[in-house]
Parts: C-alpha cells; sequence; structure tokens
C-alpha cells in the first residue's frame, strides 16, 4: 500500500492496477496531444494540422467519404483489410509448413539458410515498385504485405521447431512414435505458439508495408492511397486523418493477434 | 571383479531366461578430437519382472545405458537385446520414464497417458477406458483433465509413469525418476511406485545416485564404478516389501555400497 497524490494505491488489488494503467496511459496520451498541438500552433505551417483540424478531417471523410474520388472511408478500409488478409494468409501457407521443415531437418536448414540470408536485410517495401509495376495493382500489394510477414514468420516458427525440449521427442519415441508421428504430434503442436508469436510480429510489419504499397497503387484505392492522395491534394488534415486511421487498425489487428497468442499459449500449456 | 564373477553365478535365472541381454557394450562419444569413453565391456543380463537399480557416481554413464536399452542411442561396439531381438531403434516395448517428465504441455493428463494407445491405433473408447485404469492407479482420477502445468512435480511424474505403463511394454527404463523432487515426495514418491507395480508385473530399471532409494525399491542393485562404468557389485536383496529405512539390515547395506562408491571416487581422483 502506498499512497500517490493523497490517493491510497494498492499493489495487489487487480481494480488499483487498473485504474492506475487508465490514468497514467491518460496523462501520456494528453501530453501527447499538448505536444502536437504546441508544434502545430509554433510552427504555423499547414503540414503540420492540430489535433482538433485532423479530428474535423477525420470526421468529415467518415461522414461525407473522400470528397475528391467520392469513395468512402469504409471503402477504402475494407480495400486495404482484403489486400492484408491476403497477403497474411499467403505467408501463414507459405512460411509455416516451410519453417517446420526447416526446422526439422538440419541439411534443408542449411542449404535454405544462405537464400534467406541474402533475401531478409531488403526491405519488404523495396520490392513494391517491382512487384506493383510487374505484377499489377491487385497482386502487388498482396505480394509486398506476404514478403512483410513471411519472414519474421519463418523466422520464428524454425525457431519454435528447434527450440522443442529433446526429451518431449524421445518420450514419443520410447511410446512408439515413427518419425512421421513425432513431426505432426510433437514438432507441430509444440510449434504453434512460436507460430503465434511470428503472426504478432508480422501483423505490425505487414501493416506498415500495405500503407507503403497502396502509395503506389492508384486506381484501387485503398487507406494508403487516400493519404497520398490528400497529401497530393496538400489537404494535410485528411493526410493526417488517414494516418490515424492507420494507427487504430494497426492497434486492433495487433490487439487481437495478442489475444489470440495469449489464449492460444494458455491451451498449449505454454506460459506467456 | 571377482566378487562380480561370484555374484553372476550364483543368479538364479539362467541366461536364456533374461528378458535383456547386455554384451560387451562399448559407447564413445567422440567430437572432433575428444574422445569420451563412456562404457567399456559392459555386460549384464536382466530376468523379467525384475526391479534393477543402477547406482553410480553422476556422470558414469548409467543414463547412457538407459538410453542405449531405449534404442535412443547405438552402441560403439557390442549390442542389447530384448526377448532376443537387438534394441537399435526405440519402440513401444521399452517405456521410459524421465527426470524432467517430459510430459506434452499441450495434453491433458489423459491425453499424455492416451499417447502412446494413440500411436499404437487403439480405438478410442479403448484408449479411454485403458487411460482412465491408469490414471486411478496413479491416483490422479481428480485431475483427469487438468493440464500439465497444474500439477505438482510428484503429481507430473505419476503421470509420466502411467504413460509409460499403459502400453504394456516388456520393460520400463526409470531415469532418476524422483531426481527433480524434494526429499519428501521422493519418499512418497517411492512407496506410490511399490504400490502401482504390486499390481503388475513391470519389469524396471531404475537409475538412480541415491542409494538409499536403490535399497528401498530393488530386487537386484547394479552398482557402478565411474567412467567409463563398469560393475563394481551386484547385490541381490530378497527382503520383502515395503521396507523400513531404520531396519538396521537397511542402513547397514546402505553403508556398504556408500563406502564402495567413496571409495570408488577417492581411488580415481
Amino acid at each position: 500500500m502506498s499512497t500517490v497524490a493523497g490517493i491510497k494505491y494498492d499493489e495487489n488489488n487487480r481494480y488499483h492496477r487498473f485504474a492506475r494503467t487508465v490514468v497514467i496511459s491518460a496523462i501520456s496520451l494528453s501530453l501527447f496531444f499538448l505536444v502536437w498541438w504546441a508544434v502545430s500552433i509554433i510552427a504555423i505551417k499547414p503540414a503540420i494540422p492540430t489535433p482538433l483540424q485532423t479530428w474535423n478531417a477525420l470526421v468529415d471523410v467518415y461522414l461525407n467519404g473522400d470528397r475528391m474520388t467520392g469513395i468512402s472511408l469504409g471503402k477504402y478500409v475494407s480495400s486495404s483489410m482484403m489486400t492484408f488478409l491476403k497477403g497474411f494468409l499467403l505467408a501463414l501457407a507459405v512460411a509455416v509448413p516451410v519453417g517446420l521443415i526447416l526446422g526439422y531437418s538440419k541439411l534443408l536448414r542449411d542449404f535454405a539458410n544462405p537464400v534467406i540470408e541474402v533475401l531478409r536485410p531488403i526491405a519488404p517495401i523495396a520490392w513494391a515498385p517491382i512487384f506493383i509495376l510487374s505484377l499489377g495493382y491487385s497482386t502487388g500489394p498482396i505480394l509486398v504485405v506476404f514478403v512483410g510477414i513471411f519472414f519474421p514468420l519463418l523466422t520464428n516458427v524454425v525457431f519454435g521447431v528447434r527450440k522443442i525440449d529433446p526429451n518431449w521427442i524421445d518420450a514419443a519415441k520410447t511410446l512408439g512414435a515413427s518419425q512421421l508421428q513425432v513431426f505432426y504430434k510433437v514438432m507441430m503442436p509444440s510449434a504453434i505458439p512460436y507460430v503465434m508469436n511470428g503472426i504478432k510480429i508480422g501483423l505490425g510489419i505487414g501493416w506498415m508495408c500495405i500503407v507503403a504499397a497502396e502509395l503506389y497503387a492508384t486506381p484501387l484505392g485503398g487507406i494508403g492511397f487516400y493519404l497520398a492522395e490528400q497529401a497530393t491534394a496538400g489537404n494535410w488534415p485528411g493526410a493526417y486523418a488517414a494516418l490515424v486511421v492507420i494507427a487504430i487498425l494497426g492497434l486492433l489487428t495487433i490487439g487481437v493477434a495478442d489475444y489470440v497468442h495469449r489464449i492460444i499459449s494458455k491451451r498449449m500449456g505454454m506460459a506467456v | 571383479m571377482s566378487q562380480e564373477q561370484d555374484k553372476e553365478q550364483t543368479r538364479p535365472e539362467s541366461p536364456a531366461a533374461a528378458l535383456i541381454n547386455i554384451k560387451n557394450l562399448r559407447k564413445v562419444f567422440k567430437r572432433d578430437e575428444t574422445e569420451t569413453v563412456v562404457l567399456e565391456n559392459f555386460s549384464l543380463e536382466i530376468g523379467k519382472g525384475e526391479l534393477i537399480t543402477l547406482v553410480g557416481p553422476s556422470g558414469c554413464g548409467k543414463t547412457t545405458i538407459l538410453r542405449l536399452i531405449a534404442g535412443l542411442t547405438e552402441p560403439t561396439s557390442g549390442e542389447v537385446t530384448i526377448n532376443g531381438k537387438p534394441c537399435t531403434v526405440p519402440g513401444a516395448d521399452r517405456g521410459m520414464v524421465f527426470q524432467d517428465f517430459a510430459l506434452f504441455p499441450w495434453r491433458s493428463v489423459r491425453k499424455n497417458v492416451e499417447f502412446g494407445l494413440e500411436i499404437a491405433g487403439v480405438p478410442k473408447e479403448e484408449r479411454r477406458e485403458k487411460a482412465e485404469k491408469y490414471i486411478k492407479l496413479a491416483g490422479l482420477e481428480k485431475f483427469i483433465d487438468a493440464r500439465v502445468h497444474e500439477l505438482s512435480g510428484g503429481m507430473k511424474q505419476r503421470v509420466g509413469i502411467a504413460r509409460a505403463l499403459v502400453g504394456h511394454p516388456d520393460v520400463i527404463l526409470m531415469d532418476e525418476p524422483f531426481g527433480a523432487l524434494d526429499a519428501q515426495t521422493r519418499n512418497i514418491m517411492q512407496v506410490q511406485l511399490l504400490k502401482i507395480l504390486e499390481k503388475t508385473d513391470q519389469t524396471i530399471i531404475f537409475v538412480t545416485h541415491s542409494v538409499d532409494e536403490a535399497v528401498f525399491l530393488s530386487d537386484r542393485i547394479i552398482v557402478l564404478t565411474k567412467r567409463p562404468a563398469s560393475i563394481i557389485e551386484i547385490i541381490d536383496i530378497p527382503w520383502p516389501r515395503p521396507r523400513d529405512r531404520a531396519d538396521p539390515e537397511f542402513t547397514a547395506l546402505r553403508k556398504k555400497i556408500l563406502t564402495e562408491l567413496e571409495e570408488e571416487n577417492v581411488m580415481n581422483n
């Protein structure tokens, strides 16, 4: 029990801990908006709108859609979400099986590693112009998201398989399991929490990629397109409103992934 | 060495009756220029239904002997056979219980015990029935649907034992199964193990470095030297169970083995 600003605080009380988080977060965010507001006032540059101007632009695009193209905010968001989802599922479909196999076989891992190490440092966004101009506006951004999510996911799956307690494998073998059974009855389930961790990291990177890719992908819309359009037109509050939307979507996706990760890890008997 | 041969000759089982036959086993671990000889010319016969313990200084190669019988590692030379068949690969005829339990945390208690039956293709209903029987035998019926992390160390190892027993292996290899438990739990587990075994005719090879544990449990104790492990003495213990740890005969035997092990340590240092 301690006293903060005249209020009694008990670390062992869950409501007290929750209230503490809320209060500190509120102070932190208020300060952020205050600094933002002060900077925009002092700079007097149209490129830095005040929080209020941004809020108004956000309400405007929410109520009236994009005034320049007539496309609704919902359409932009769903377009981005679809691209994101496709890239994500593609990455999942490729990275998980490949990661399981590479984690399992040292030979294949040693064989694949040089290629992976050469490709991994290339920023996913760097692929954007190439994918989009060679594969088109719909496939291109999907592949950019794919690349963004693929590598962190792959690394985590490989790590997960390799981190398996060797005793589990021995136990399975002495219970009569074949190599194949060891693979899908021990290695696969024990890698699931690592797959989830990879997904969590991948999702964050994926959101950066989708917006960057959409900056190129003019005809098909998306929230990144709206951002580029507003900035090009000099409508800075609109561009900032787009940033706010992107931040919220990113937070939501990661929040959901975090929640699923917790549930699964608990189910799989691994503490988070 | 002569002591060992005397014992061998007075052993009641003839080699033909032996379940497990370990012959001239040699195991060398090699890494670059470093060679570690863990076993040298190691031979032993184990009869059906015996509970034998291997005691010896830590790092002497006890675990390696178990792993060789389990087929989890291959001998450099020599042979291990069970029912006349070589133990070159692991199989469900040789169950194992691990010091750190090695339970699958993503499975419930029931599903852990059912693992081997699943592998053997036992139908679902029969699997449930058998698993329940052994979970009950291990005194864990209240925890049948619990997850591994909800159990205490002693309970975890009872799951490990039930998991090994349920498939009726010819032998269960126990690698310091109570080594991770506190002294009190350890004593309780020893009593419980014997209770569980009363109802089966299970052959057990038990590795421990607790002499007390060995004297309490064994039909036969194999006292081993430091690495490379060879046999100092084989001691038959025909006493009935449960045994009284305070019994003068018990303490005398324990002391004798401890002295042997101490001499072994001093001699080779």
